[in-house]
């Protein structure tokens, strides 16, 4: 009820997205903006309930094996607070601005992994989930789940849509002017700072976290000793120069806070592998490769996925995409991260993620059938699709998109 | 007078049938009669009074007569190996047998044993007949010593002696009866008979090198530096037994053995037990250390040195959920 309340009171936002879609009837009570009747197609069907691939629940944390293989909605304004900043891959954004729904299809892979973040015991070291698969099977839609039921549970997020583009794509690398030799990625670091604020500014500000010590980032400029932990993050985005030692600065913070019981973390990071792999795609002032250990963002997040503290939990995918050319044999995770990755998570609990199985697939297929983004098909079309897709959610989500 | 006259008919008859018993089908040694031709009647020789002039005749080849295959006269009960004693080549008069062998052209039937150069090339077993071994053995029974008793079964005699020795032995008709390769000594032993710790096993393998046979657990070695069988017989044993005591030595740079040097992933020395031991004794009190159980390790050490596959992570994954407690 209260996060009913919750969503009335950003009634008016939504509903001035609503009418831009030109569906000012459905908000006429508050009930359709919960269910899934926000779309022109969806218009004739009653309510949620009643469809066999939806469930109403739009909280992950009551999603249980009634559940699997349905759709259920995450709402705009939680879609918005989680992954405005990343999260979801791109074409599934795209879906889903085209069937104007955030729906995820509750799988057992998030089951499994949010029945054991539930069942843990905080006070112990925080345990690593490592999810791995073959490439498109929803790794990261299942971490996007995970993250959901994160931001409704009160965990501070502290999430890496893609740690890869770190490594391969960054905006800028200049030289780190407090570690000498190591390469600092200001506007990627500052970036990830708006994505944490923008995460988590509700929790923050009802917190009231502090800084445990002093932060002297040049001549004048500091952040005192209990000062509150936004503070922090502002100046990091305020002064990029400063982004990646601020966000080193902030991780070591959280830890420590989490440890005194202050808060709980929920570590997401995507392609996390990527902190092991051999080369990176920078270049040092001799032109030479730099190695993932030399940037400074790295050294921090391997720091809060390590086991030396409480209160928190860490879900990391290890992918295939974030390595590069022969460097992708396998999906296996001892093979992606690495002797010294292996090393770094050990003991991780690994939670394979792979392909639809029957129910999800026909699931899938009525989905798309009452979004109308299948029509005209002809009988037996599902058998070719599943023959085809490999009953692969990406490559299926490639066969029947738009041309 | 009519007695004489059948008599005379009989032994005629008689005669005249053995013949053609003799030329058809051959008999029983004992059966076997020995046929005497009867006196032809003398012709009556003529006179001739004219000596006529023989023109000299040019001289012709005389071919020797070829004398009927031996088989023809062979009993059926016959002392085999006495005709066959030895391995020699094919010889179709020796042989009753209707032997053909060869190739002809498409529905022909194959050569015949009669001058057959197929069946003179292959080499054959008719001095190895079941009867002639029998015999053999039979001769040399009175030079054998009864088996020792305790020793019936292969898996008895291999387990008192563990060792096997093997030589060869060359028999010449030369003026030497030596030949170099007498002098060659192979043992073989399994490498289980052998006691070993883990670390000497280690050693050991590493001294003998490829004499070890990995699929069939065998240890090989192979001497033929020395002169004679005795010397290199000694030496083999003294390979044998230097390597197993050496293989229980440490030496003091063995310590030195780094990660790197590992051949296997061992869970002990590596940071799996330290991150594990690390999260169990999470707030313990230094009295209480709990150390990694022994199914994790296990796990760990299966999913570094087989490699990945599902049956491996599905193992670790639960080993992990066990160690961390995590109520599935």
């Amino acid at each position: 009820m209260k996060m009913f309340r919750k969503q009335f009171v950003h009634l008016s936002r939504v509903s001035t997205h609503l009418q831009r879609n030109a569906i000012a009837p459905c908000i006429a009570s508050p009930a359709a903006e919960m269910s899934t009747n926000v779309a022109p197609a969806a218009a004739d069907t009653s309510s949620a309930a009643t469809n066999e691939f939806r469930t109403g629940v739009t909280n992950p944390g009551e999603h249980s094996e009634l559940h699997v293989a349905k759709f259920y909605t995450i709402p705009v304004e939680e879609k918005k607070q989680i992954f405005s900043g990343g999260g979801l891959p791109k074409q599934y954004e795209q879906q889903i601005k085209t069937f104007t729904e955030a729906c995820l299809m509750v799988r057992s892979p998030a089951l499994e992994l949010l029945q054991y973040i539930k069942n843990a015991d905080l006070t112990n070291p925080a345990v690593r989930y490592v999810l791995y698969g073959d490439n498109g099977v929803g790794k990261t839609l299942t971490m996007a789940h995970v993250l959901h039921y994160g931001a409704l549970n009160e965990f501070l997020l502290v999430h890496v849509p893609w740690a890869p583009n770190w490594m391969k794509r960054p905006k800028e690398a200049a030289n780190s002017a407090s570690q000498e030799g190591f390469i600092d990625l200001p506007f990627d670091a500052a970036a990830w700072l708006v994505h944490f604020k923008t995460q988590n500014a509700k929790l923050l500000g009802k917190l009231q976290l502090k800084t445990s010590k002093e932060y002297v980032w040049s001549k004048r400029e500091s952040t005192p000793a209990g000062a509150p932990l936004m503070e922090l993050v502002e100046h990091g985005i305020a002064r990029i120069k400063y982004a990646s030692e601020t966000t080193a600065a902030l991780l070591a913070e959280l830890k420590q806070l989490a440890s005194a019981r202050q808060c709980k973390i929920m570590v997401a990071i995507d392609g996390f592998n990527a902190f092991f792999h051999p080369i990176t795609r920078i270049f040092s002032d001799n032109k030479q490769r730099v190695t993932p250990e030399r940037i400074t963002l790295t050294q921090p997040f391997l720091d809060i996925t390590n086991y030396d503290w409480t209160n928190g939990v860490c879900v990391l995918s290890v992918d295939k995409i974030a390595m590069t050319e022969g460097y992708m044999a396998s999906y296996m995770p001892r093979y992606l991260l690495g002797k010294d990755g292996f090393e770094h998570l050990d003991p991780f609990v690994p939670v394979h993620v792979g392909n639809y199985t029957d129910k999800e697939f026909l699931s899938y297929i009525n989905y798309y059938l009452d979004r109308h983004w299948i029509s005209r098909a002809q009988p037996g079309f599902e058998e070719q699709l599943k023959f085809m897709s490999n009953m692969n959610p990406y490559t299926l989500m490639q066969l029947v998109r738009g041309l | 007078m009519a007695t004489n006259l059948t008599r005379l008919l009989e032994s005629s008859i008689r005669s005249t049938n053995a013949a053609a018993v003799q030329s058809s089908m051959r008999l029983f040694s004992n059966q076997q009669q020995q046929h005497q031709p009867e006196d032809d009647d003398e012709e009556f020789r003529v006179l001739n009074l004219r000596t006529i002039r023989q023109q000299a005749r040019r001289r012709e080849f005389k071919k020797e007569a070829v004398q009927p295959p031996r088989t023809k006269r062979m009993a059926v009960d016959q002392d085999w190996s006495a005709v066959w004693s030895g391995p020699r080549s094919f010889h179709p008069a020796s042989v009753p047998l209707p032997l053909r062998q060869g190739y002809t052209e498409r529905g022909a039937a194959a050569p015949s044993k009669y001058a057959n150069a197929e069946l003179m090339k292959i080499p054959n077993f008719l001095h190895l007949t079941p009867p002639a071994i029998r015999q053999q053995c039979e001769a040399i029974k009175k030079f054998c010593t009864p088996w020792p008793k305790g020793l019936e079964t292969e898996a008895k005699w291999k387990r008192t002696f563990p060792l096997e020795v093997v030589t060869s032995d060359y028999c010449h008709s030369l003026p030497t009866i030596r030949n170099p390769e007498a002098r060659r000594v192979k043992i073989t032993l399994k490498l289980s008979d052998l006691q070993f710790d883990a670390h000497a096993k280690d050693k050991f393998l590493r001294l003998v090198g490829e004499r070890f046979d990995r699929e069939t657990g065998l240890l090989t070695f192979v001497t033929d530096r020395c002169p004679t069988r005795k010397q290199n017989y000694d030496y083999a044993l003294y390979l044998l037994t230097a390597c197993y005591h050496e293989s229980f030595v440490t030496e003091p740079w063995e310590a030195s053995k780094s990660e790197a040097d590992m051949e296997q992933y061992l869970f002990e020395r590596n940071q799996a037990k330290r991150s594990a031991e690390a999260i169990l004794n999470w707030n313990a009190s230094r009295e209480e250390k709990v150390s990694p159980p022994s199914g994790y390790a296990e796990s760990v050490e299966q999913l570094i040195n087989e490699g990945e596959n599902e049956y491996n992570i599905a193992k670790y994954k639960e080993e992990v959920l066990k160690l961390l407690k995590i109520a599935i």
